[in-house]
């Protein structure tokens, strides 16, 4: 029995692929957003804070990394509720990508702020600069340049991670898949539809990250 | 016939030109030594020969084969002629022993046994025979030199080039090096040296070329040409290397 | 019949830890060998061939997994090539880790210094050996932490096959929670388990990363 490829029963269902779209860059980007804020606060304490906070910090990177997401959105998810902590499905998965990010970050952050070398602060002490003053001219820039590979890259992998969040069944652009394949049983031509959608953004966001790097450190 | 023969070759970086119309003829059992600044092109002209760098025109006959033919299997002229390098560039992760019987055994199909005894024997020539079982990371930068020279040797080349081997060493430890070079040229080795060691070319040099913008500006007997230099460039040249 | 969280079930997702170091086995194999051939690919000198090999590398690493895993298990089976989830789980873990890997070797690979491949030629050694004997060796040592970390995160994404209904650790953590309506204590303990697995390989990583570079 042969086979008959029909993508245009799955291309049919445009509006709503362009909805899953849409809810996963949503997704994606708050995730994003959410996890460098708190990326920028995890290092700084990794860094800077007092013993108990530096521990915490690390329990915090390690537990997160040494996990996998969909355990983390199940916990949070499901679990929480039976702890009182009850959030409607869109909430939960920012919630969880925004921690789950955020320990990525934490390490990319702290990678790039001890990065600068010890001598470059000194020469900046040296010359009467105060903290805030070193921070600002000689730390930060070269810092970002540091880790805006590393966070790229990270927004990319999140974009793609975002499709476990069908699973407490928000509508993002796998969820929608599922919904288009039971409708029309094309599960190939489906999944491959999908498959061309995140490649083209994944692609996309590269090319984009890339002309951004260039544009804000490239050479003069 | 000549053991290398090279005709008005010209070489080319992207729109730099390196090697400018260079011809020279080197006997069996003569001792080359070029000289010259940075950017004269010395280096590229060493590589030229054993075909790491292409040329753009000209010819290079190497022992009888034409190394810019593309149709020539440069891996076989590689194993007749040895070249030692700046850097050493030793295999960090394999012994003396193996650095030097890897080609043999594996490019020549010599058994390990005789190898391994090849590789006492050019060990023994460069003063370095207890080494055969020490690593790379172990040995100071002339004794690397020295094992980059037996590694060469075992492959019994009929021509050996050598680019700056000295250039990378703290002063104490090129006399080591030197003498290994000295032993070399007694025993009648075609050698064509990139150097600055001016006492080694003026004692055992047949020829000192100097190259200067990408041609060779003079060549002459060794000790007579560095004596008595003819051009003025040659003369600035061994007036700032000499001081 | 709802039971309580007790330590059978504690015992009963221990024991479906098996499948998911089963599963990362198989796509440890499978994606290594897959790495392995992206990675000469793309570092070969034929054009079209890095070329094969630098497509599929962005293709894979572009999609998610779970493309992957819902592709090949629905999708080959209404082409008439009915898969069961395992083959299929093993199948796209394995192509995702193929990509993956395939990076990690080819950067191992480039970052050894030309001057070795010169030194290798000038002995009159070719291709081939001078890959064999001399490249490879000291690129297996730069690959390696890479490598285990890259296998942590392969061990995370065995939980995926959940999704197709395959029982591993995360399938039997939502089959307990369904038994017990415990999902905070069960999804805990899940976590917890995945963690003692990931946890020293991390680590391991790490001395390896400190070690290479310390070293000199």
């Amino acid at each position: 029995m042969t086979y008959h490829f029909q993508f245009r029963d799955v291309l049919a269902y445009w509006p709503s692929l362009l909805d899953g779209i849409a809810i996963t860059l949503m997704l994606a980007v708050s995730g994003m957003a959410g996890g460098l804020l708190v990326g920028i606060v995890g290092a700084a304490a990794r860094l800077y804070g007092p013993r108990p906070l530096r521990l915490l910090a690390v329990a915090y990177v390690e537990a997160i990394r040494n996990t996998p997401l969909l355990v983390q959105l199940f916990l949070v998810f499901f679990g929480l509720p039976q702890v009182g902590v009850r959030l409607d499905a869109p909430v939960a998965a920012i919630a969880t990508l925004i921690v789950n990010v955020g320990a990525y970050a934490t390490e990319i952050v702290r990678a790039g702020l001890q990065a600068i070398p010890r001598t470059q602060l000194e020469a900046g002490h040296a010359l009467g600069l105060s903290g805030i003053q070193v921070f600002r001219h000689i730390v930060l820039v070269p810092a970002l340049r540091m880790m805006f590979p590393a966070l790229a890259s990270q927004f990319t992998l999140l974009l793609l991670a975002t499709s476990v969040v069908s699973f407490i069944s928000v509508e993002d652009l796998f969820h929608t898949a599922s919904i288009i394949e039971s409708r029309t049983f094309r599960d190939f031509e489906v999944y491959t539809v999908i498959g061309v959608v995140y490649l083209a953004m994944a692609l996309a966001c590269r090319g984009g990250f890339a002309l951004l790097y260039r544009l804000a450190f490239g050479r003069r | 016939m000549a053991l290398v023969e090279i005709a008005d070759v010209t070489k080319r970086f992207g729109p730099l030109t390196v090697l400018d119309g260079i011809s020279l003829e080197v006997e069996r059992g003569e001792i080359i030594a070029i000289i010259g600044r940075s950017g004269s092109g010395k280096s590229t002209l060493l590589r030229c020969i054993n075909g790491l760098e292409p040329i753009q025109s000209g010819r290079i006959v190497v022992d009888g084969v034409t190394v810019n033919d593309p149709k020539t299997d440069l891996r076989r002229l590689r194993q007749r002629v040895g070249i030692v390098f700046q850097s050493y560039n030793l295999f960090p992760h394999l012994s003396v022993a193996r650095n030097i019987t890897l080609a043999p055994t594996v490019a020549k199909g010599m058994p390990e046994r005789e190898a391994l005894e090849l590789a006492r024997d050019v060990l023994r020539r460069v003063g370095l025979e207890d080494k055969l079982s020490a690593y790379p990371d172990q040995l100071s930068g002339g004794q690397q030199q020295r094992v980059a020279i037996a590694r060469s040797l075992a492959m019994q080349p009929t021509l050996m080039l050598f680019d700056e081997i000295t250039s990378a060493l703290d002063p104490e430890l090129t006399g080591e090096v030197i003498k290994v070079l000295e032993d070399m040229a007694r025993s009648g080795m075609t050698m064509l040296l990139v150097t600055h060691e001016m006492g080694f070319a003026r004692r055992f040099g047949s020829r000192v070329v100097f190259m200067h913008a990408g041609r060779i500006h003079e060549q002459g007997p060794a000790a007579d040409t560095l004596a008595r230099p003819r051009t003025a460039e040659l003369e600035a040249f061994l007036g700032a290397v000499l001081h | 019949m709802i039971r309580s969280f007790a330590w059978i079930d504690v015992l009963f997702l221990v024991s479906a830890l098996r499948w998911t170091l089963a599963l990362t086995a198989a796509a440890c194999v499978g994606g290594g060998l897959i790495g392995a051939i992206v990675a000469l690919l793309r570092f070969s000198r034929l054009a079209p061939l890095a070329l094969l090999g630098a497509m599929y590398t962005q293709l894979v690493q572009g999609t998610p997994l779970l493309v992957w895993i819902f592709g090949l298990y629905f999708g080959l089976a209404i082409f008439g090539f009915p898969v069961d989830a395992w083959t299929a789980a093993v199948a796209a873990l394995s192509v995702y880790a193929g990509a993956f890997l395939g990076e990690i070797w080819r950067g191992a690979l480039a970052a050894i210094p030309k001057t070795q491949w010169e030194a290798g030629a000038s002995l009159g050694l070719g291709f081939g050996h001078q890959l064999r004997y001399v490249i490879a060796p000291q690129a297996l040592r730069i690959a390696t932490p890479p490598t285990v970390g890259f296998l942590v995160q392969l061990i995370k994404d065995t939980s995926l096959a959940s999704t197709i209904g395959f029982v591993e650790l995360t399938r039997e953590g939502q089959t307990t929670t369904a038994a017990t309506f415990q999902p905070f204590a069960v999804y805990l303990t899940v976590a917890a388990l995945y963690f003692v697995l990931c946890f020293p390989l991390t680590e391991w990583s790490r001395r390896l990363e400190r070690r290479l570079h310390g070293a000199r």
